[in-house]
């Protein structure tokens, strides 16, 4: 068959900005975008950077933005990669520095997160003589985030990170996950109120995203989710600078304990405090004006109530 | 249709006006409604599973107690937190009856597993009929010009749309089926940025800042969203995100029963549009012009 790639094309050296530059050429029908990048850099244009390694979906190296999405470039066929034009863009990520062409700085932007949540084993205690003995189950959910090889994508795919890419993301934060899902691991608190500062795990949206990128399986969304549990369950439910967000849930479970739904208004008062509500009043006026305020405080148990407080108070007696 | 109905708490807190819309628009297509009243929030996902779970199970358990296999929401967030709960307990009977045996039992009650959960959209799309909706259409919205935004957890993890990768295009479905023009644009699938407005309320008002912003760009009158909580930020912060970002946005906010609503022939004050801070003044004046 027939392709037209569009690449994008940038020399640091010349400067300038990225430009799209397009090849044509003959491809086998079953051809994926990788085999087309080597084609263009063997035959066309031997100028043409771009990072590959195993080419079968096993290294994560060939991260790229193809059509506009994030995927691998040796795991996509160009037949389902086209555009409605007929033509497969090939971009590097984004939110990376572009170091050449398709190759992007990720030291500077994945790894340097990555480092930030210290992933290394952190024993409590001495390490035994011997190896560590774990039981297969509890190693289960570790060995599912181990399958992380690193390739960015759900980076790539974030909400958060397009507008604040100091925020640690899914990749960093799925790596902080398999070393506090680990039973070897002593840092648990150490590791917990870390992340819990601002840009750590309290400023995912939990979108899902992370989850539709991922090639691993390994559905990141779901890791951070769980960072949370475990945060909420050691009773560290924010960190030190930014305890709004331990208010925001210590203010919503109370609310679902006591009258069995969310009473929105106290939400609001106790997450922001009454001298940040103040600065809200334009806002707060407008909204009360036209009924949409919800009074703080007044808020009738509805019926049924008491059988979700027993709820709550059930797995308030299961913790030790 | 008779379906249980799970209002959820937003409908009828921040965002008032999205209740009683729903509720005359259901009446209108005949859709039978038995709300669910003794039932608590579904967490949101703010709450731990832990405690949301058997929250969810209950939910389920007293809808089975009333013959229904169909929870209806109003709210992408509650389709998302409930319909994920409902696919753990349907596929993991030994966790069902664990939630049963430990939450459920001192009340009488047991969750079989027959509940789906389906907000008001999926119903309109995959029980109701988008044919049917189009011969209910009294007003047909011409000229309106509509840009959809669904709120993630309709849309993602992969296993809330069952296999149906229609859900994704259901909204603008709906938006032609009422007569209105779809202004499609890229931030219909992204986040609102309601999760993080108390975590980081600046990443949250510049998301609400691009979307609506893309779209009033794109030449939307306004935006129609399922969720209630897009639209407490999507409406409610919009004052605040045009503040951060240093420019006017002026983009009305719809729920999806008020869009629907006003094809029916229900006016603007009968579905509360005026209650939104972004007041929908295109909008009413392009409705008046069409009746």
């Amino acid at each position: 068959m027939q392709a037209t790639f569009k690449v994008s094309r940038y020399d640091p050296e010349a400067g300038g900005k990225p430009t799209l530059q397009p090849y044509t050429l003959e491809l086998p029908e079953d051809a994926t975008v990788l085999d087309g990048l080597f084609k263009i850099r063997e035959e066309l244009d031997g100028s043409l950077a771009f990072r590959a390694s195993c080419n079968r979906g096993f290294c994560g190296e060939c991260t790229l933005r193809i059509s506009r999405g994030g995927r691998l470039a040796c795991m996509t066929r160009v037949a389902t990669a086209r555009t409605k034009d007929g033509e497969v863009t090939v971009e590097p990520i984004r939110y990376v520095r572009v170091l050449k062409d398709l190759v992007c700085d990720m030291d500077r932007s994945l790894w340097q997160k990555i480092k930030a949540v210290e992933p290394w084993l952190q024993p409590a205690a001495r390490p035994p003589e011997r190896e560590y003995i774990v039981a297969d189950a509890q190693l289960r959910p570790v060995r599912n985030a181990m399958k992380c090889y690193h390739c960015g994508l759900c980076d790539e795919g974030c909400s958060v990170i397009p507008f604040d890419n100091t925020f640690l993301g899914p990749a960093a934060l799925t790596k902080a996950y398999r070393f506090l899902a680990d039973p070897r691991d002593g840092a648990r608190a150490h590791r917990l109120r870390g992340l819990g500062e601002p840009r750590g795990m309290w400023d995912c949206v939990h979108c899902y995203e992370a989850d539709e990128h991922c090639p691993r399986g390994i559905d990141p969304t779901h890791r951070i989710l769980d960072l949370r549990e475990m945060a909420i369950g050691m009773g560290i439910k924010s960190g030190a600078t930014n305890p709004q967000v331990a208010r925001h849930y210590e203010s919503f479970a109370a609310s679902v304990k006591k009258s069995g739904w969310l009473d929105e208004g106290r939400l609001a008062l106790e997450t922001w405090g009454v001298r940040r509500i103040f600065g809200l009043l334009p806002v707060a006026w407008r909204a009360l004006q036209r009924g949409k305020l919800p009074i703080p405080y007044r808020h009738p148990k509805r019926a049924g109530a008491e059988r979700i407080g027993r709820i709550f108070e059930k797995v308030e007696r299961r913790k030790p | 249709m008779r379906v249980a109905f799970y209002p959820g708490c937003v409908s009828r807190g921040g965002c008032p006006e999205l209740y009683p819309s729903a509720v005359k628009v259901a009446a209108q297509l005949g859709l039978e409604l038995e709300e669910l009243t003794d039932v608590g929030c579904n967490g949101a996902g703010v709450l731990s599973r832990e405690v949301s779970d058997p929250i969810n199970a209950r939910t389920f358990a007293k809808a089975e107690q009333r013959g229904l296999s169909t929870v209806m929401t109003i709210c992408s967030t509650c389709t998302g937190v409930m319909g994920q709960a409902s696919i753990r307990l349907r596929e993991d009977p030994q966790y069902r009856e664990r939630l049963n045996r430990e939450f459920l039992a001192d009340e009488g009650l047991e969750y079989r597993g027959t509940v789906t959960v389906k907000h008001l959209l999926w119903i309109i799309h995959e029980d109701y009929g988008l044919e049917r909706l189009k011969t209910a259409v009294s007003r047909p919205l011409r000229g309106l010009k509509v840009s959809p935004f669904y709120g993630c957890y309709i849309r993602r993890p992969d296993a809330i749309i069952e296999g149906k990768p229609q859900r994704k295009q259901y909204l603008e479905r709906v938006i032609e089926a009422v007569g209105a023009e779809v202004v499609d644009f890229g931030g219909k699938g992204r986040c609102c940025g309601f999760p993080i407005l108390a975590a980081n309320e600046t990443n949250s008002m510049a998301m609400v800042a691009a979307h609506t912003g893309e779209a009033k760009g794109k030449g939307a009158d306004c935006m129609v969203t399922p969720c209630p909580l897009c639209h407490l930020n999507l409406d409610g912060g919009q004052p605040r995100a045009e503040a951060q970002k240093g420019e006017p946005i002026d983009l009305p906010i719809l729920h999806l029963p008020q869009l629907i609503g006003l094809s029916l022939g229900f006016n603007p004050d009968e579905l509360h549009l005026k209650r939104h801070i972004v007041r929908p003044r295109t909008v009413e004046e392009k409705v008046q012009l069409l009746t």
